[in-house]
């Protein structure tokens, strides 16, 4: 910049640039054997910056200095504004995803544990779907893990315990199949020994890994709508210092508008304002998106995991023969669950959710057939309910559920990730021209004092 | 004196109607004038029960013999007959005694068959007329006390705490307990167990809880069902399975690896275990119970289910004082 060198009208006038005490500008007459006492370098800075800040030259520098100071201000805090939102959504949705698939190990677990019991209930050789589902349900729980373990770290630890207990789990699966095949009935106390596990070693931390990962979300949510107040801060800083900048200058020198000041004004004003525009409908895409896809991916699983849960109880309570009434309680409850949640999200007007709430009813009408017989002592006849395939079966209403709520579940995680993405997109683009608009701004406000400089020459 | 002489009378009635026709019935006995009629002689009822002698433990109530004050004979069969089904505690896991065949999904066993007879006895078939409740060892009491079932026939030990809180059969089978270990541990008996501080699991509410007591150094491993021993057993967590011995001999069946160490080192005699204030019913069992061992079905039944040389059924002891 062309402010180095204005005309000195103060006295003690000196070195301009910084270091320059040693000048080569020395008086040649004095001899060197009585050297002036030569200044401290701080002296003769401050003395250089009170020259320099004097007079309405010294107050032009300042306003200068203020107004490209507060251009890039605004440039670095809009900058700052945006990436925190867009990193703040990339972590939401990250943490959706892993709060999907932590879901998806849970509910993989619980269906195939109820594969597992049910299959275990008809005896004898166990119908290859259900040995088929049971495959597939640890299959795709082994999987999800790895996938979510890799995602992130924090979470690594407890799904490793996880991973563990899956494999301790179908360890006792295979034994108790084994024994099965053996003709042993020690086979049905490897089972009993294998759902235990599963239920006091692997899906209570499941469930505590599932909340972390939601007050994570919660988390990043805050400190995305947080970041809005880095564009505050640097758009008004902003803009009070132009304005006041070019009110004194329009007093001091007589003219009304310095352009390139305006100019600068301008893009604070513009881009300040549409980064807030964007800004603001990427946090009110994602809060909505919370309120409707989150809410119902959440709900779904929930419902899910506690649904497979209720059929393993239901299984169970058989099993147990006459004993099963803690089976059965749990099983109430579990499934009293699962459709207060559904009756819940299927609220909003989801007609997948609507489907899966009516197919789940249906499946506990025949659930409900099963305690009737089983406790008229039909024992054989509700176990024929629970296990057959036929149309009117227990078997055959829970599928219809599960295709239904593993549709909508579909559809939601899809849209969940969908409208992350897209209230994300924008924001690192605008971050980015934010930054650049700020320099600009904070060019044209130097360019702007400096022709007034020039006039004092 | 008069009521001995009647019982007696009753058990040689209802033996020859046994043995004539297949639905027998229970001749009517008057009822005692006074509940609490002195009895003193030949076979005294005792009204004291000792464990320590096999006797005392086991002595059930005669078929025909006198019931409480106010019941009268077969009014439990009634009851049972008219709901068209018997409840039965049984086990699912215990090979040999009751287990739930994984092949059939059905259960089996020695005290199934049992249970299956009674059911031909009273109801002419066993198709439909069986309501089965499966039943770890700690909860056979407490469905008995609440009615939740008719009868357990679960390798029931009898002795004397028990008869305060339900009743049970004659003695139907006469067993012992024993213990598991693996086929290359050390133990000979339960003693170098308890030297070696050893890891033994049995159940809850189990008489083999009771008997681990006796040595105290054993740490014991307690689990609900007596097979979850057998689960520790082969994962290594428990060095042996203190049970009885047609518990144990079913987990040796199923484990080649192990080795029954030891010989019986309790008297445990089994009945069927019946809520004690169904003494009618009680007598009833024991009509049947009577009939099978001279009809040969008991000793046929375990000849079917165990491995020879093929024990005779124990006999009957009888003239147990009624409860108060």
């Amino acid at each position: 910049m062309a402010v180095t060198a204005p005309p000195s009208t103060s006295a003690p006038g000196g070195p301009t640039a910084p270091g320059g005490a040693a000048g080569p500008g020395a008086p040649a007459g004095q001899p060197p054997a009585e050297p002036p006492r030569p200044p401290h370098t701080w002296q003769v800075l401050t003395r250089a910056t009170r020259a320099w800040f004097e007079g309405t030259p010294g107050r032009l520098r300042v306003a200068g200095i203020a107004t490209v100071l507060a251009c890039l201000l605004f440039g670095v805090f809009a900058f700052v504004a945006a990436s925190t939102r867009a990193g703040a959504l990339a972590d939401a949705r990250a943490d959706a995803t892993q709060l999907v698939r932590v879901q998806t190990i849970h509910t993989n677990l619980v269906s195939a544990d109820a594969n597992l019991t049910n299959a275990f209930l008809v005896g004898g050789l166990e119908p290859p779907a259900a040995r088929t589902a049971y495959q597939d349900g640890i299959a795709t729980a082994a999987k999800t893990l790895a996938d979510a373990s890799g995602n992130n770290t924090s979470d690594a630890a407890t799904l490793a315990e996880v991973n563990d207990v899956v494999t301790q789990y179908t360890g006792l699966v295979e034994s108790a199949r084994a024994n099965n095949r053996l003709g042993y009935p020690l086979g049905a106390a490897y089972l009993r020994e294998a759902t235990n596990l599963l239920r006091s070693d692997a899906l209570p931390q499941l469930e505590t890994l599932g909340r972390s990962v939601q007050d994570r979300i919660d988390h990043a949510y805050s400190a995305s709508a947080d970041a809005a107040a880095w564009l505050v801060a640097g758009l008004l800083v902003a803009l009070v210092v132009l304005i006041v900048a070019q009110v004194w200058l329009a007093g001091r020198t007589r003219r009304l508008f310095n352009l390139p000041l305006v100019a600068a004004t301008a893009i604070v004003l513009v881009v300040g304002i549409v980064l807030a525009g964007v800004m603001w409908w990427a946090q009110d895409k994602a809060k909505n998106t919370r309120s409707d896809a989150y809410f119902s991916t959440l709900a779904l699983t929930t419902a899910r995991a506690d649904a497979f849960d209720a059929k393993s109880s239901e299984s169970l309570t058989l099993i147990a023969r006459g004993q099963g009434q803690p089976y059965e309680q749990r099983f109430q409850n579990e499934a009293d669950n699962a459709q207060a949640i559904l009756a819940r999200a299927s609220g909003g007007g989801n007609d997948d959710i609507a489907a899966a709430a009516k197919a789940f009813q249906d499946y506990r009408t025949v659930h409900k057939q099963i305690r009737a017989k089983d406790d008229a002592g039909d024992w054989d006849a509700a176990v024929a309910l629970a296990t057959g395939s036929g149309p009117d079966t227990a078997n055959a209403a829970f599928q219809k559920f599960n295709d239904a709520s593993g549709q909508a579940l579909q559809h939601t995680s899809t849209q969940l990730r969908r409208d992350l993405d897209d209230a994300h997109g924008p924001l690192p683009v605008f971050a980015w021209i934010a930054l650049v608009a700020g320099i600009a701004a904070a060019v044209a406000a130097g360019w702007g004092i400096s022709v007034r400089m020039r006039e004092y020459r | 004196m008069k009521r001995v002489v009647l019982g007696a009378l009753a058990v040689t009635v209802l033996v020859a109607g046994c043995s004539a026709g297949s639905t027998p019935q229970l001749p009517s006995i008057p009822p005692p004038s006074s509940s609490s009629a002195p009895s003193s002689s030949a076979p005294p009822p005792r009204s004291d029960c000792d464990d320590n002698i096999h006797e005392s433990r086991v002595r059930s109530y005669a078929p025909g013999s006198p019931l409480p004050h106010g019941d009268r004979a077969g009014q439990t069969l009634a009851r049972i007959r008219n709901s068209g089904k018997i409840k039965v505690g049984v086990s699912a896991d215990n090979l040999l005694f009751g287990y739930r065949n994984p092949i059939t999904g059905q259960l089996e066993g020695f005290d199934i068959d049992v249970v299956n007879q009674i059911a031909k006895e009273i109801f002419g078939s066993t198709t439909g007329h069986i309501e089965y409740v499966v039943e770890n060892f700690a909860q056979r009491i407490p469905d008995l006390q609440s009615g939740r079932v008719d009868l357990v026939a679960d390798i029931m030990t009898i002795n004397c705490p028990r008869w305060a809180q339900i009743a049970f059969s004659s003695e139907y089978f006469q067993a012992g307990q024993q213990v598991l270990v693996r086929m290359n541990a050390p133990y000979q008996k339960i003693e170098d167990l308890n030297r070696a501080k050893a890891k033994v699991c049995t159940a809850q509410g189990s008489t083999g809880s009771e008997n681990l007591k006796k040595y105290a150094q054993i740490r014991p491993a307690l689990v609900d069902n007596i097979s979850d021993c057998m689960v520790l057993f082969q994962q290594g967590s428990v060095d042996g399975i203190i049970s009885d011995n047609t518990v144990v001999a079913g987990f040796h069946a199923q484990d080649p690896y192990a080795r029954i160490a030891g010989p019986q080192i309790t008297d445990e005699p089994y009945g069927l275990g019946i809520p004690a204030k169904n003494v009618d019913f009680v007598q009833y069992i024991n009509g049947l119970l009577q009939k099978w061992r001279e009809n040969g079905f008991l000793r046929d039944t375990y000849a079917k289910w165990l491995p020879p040389p093929v024990a005779s059924p124990p006999p009957a002891v009888y003239g147990r004082a009624l409860p108060s």
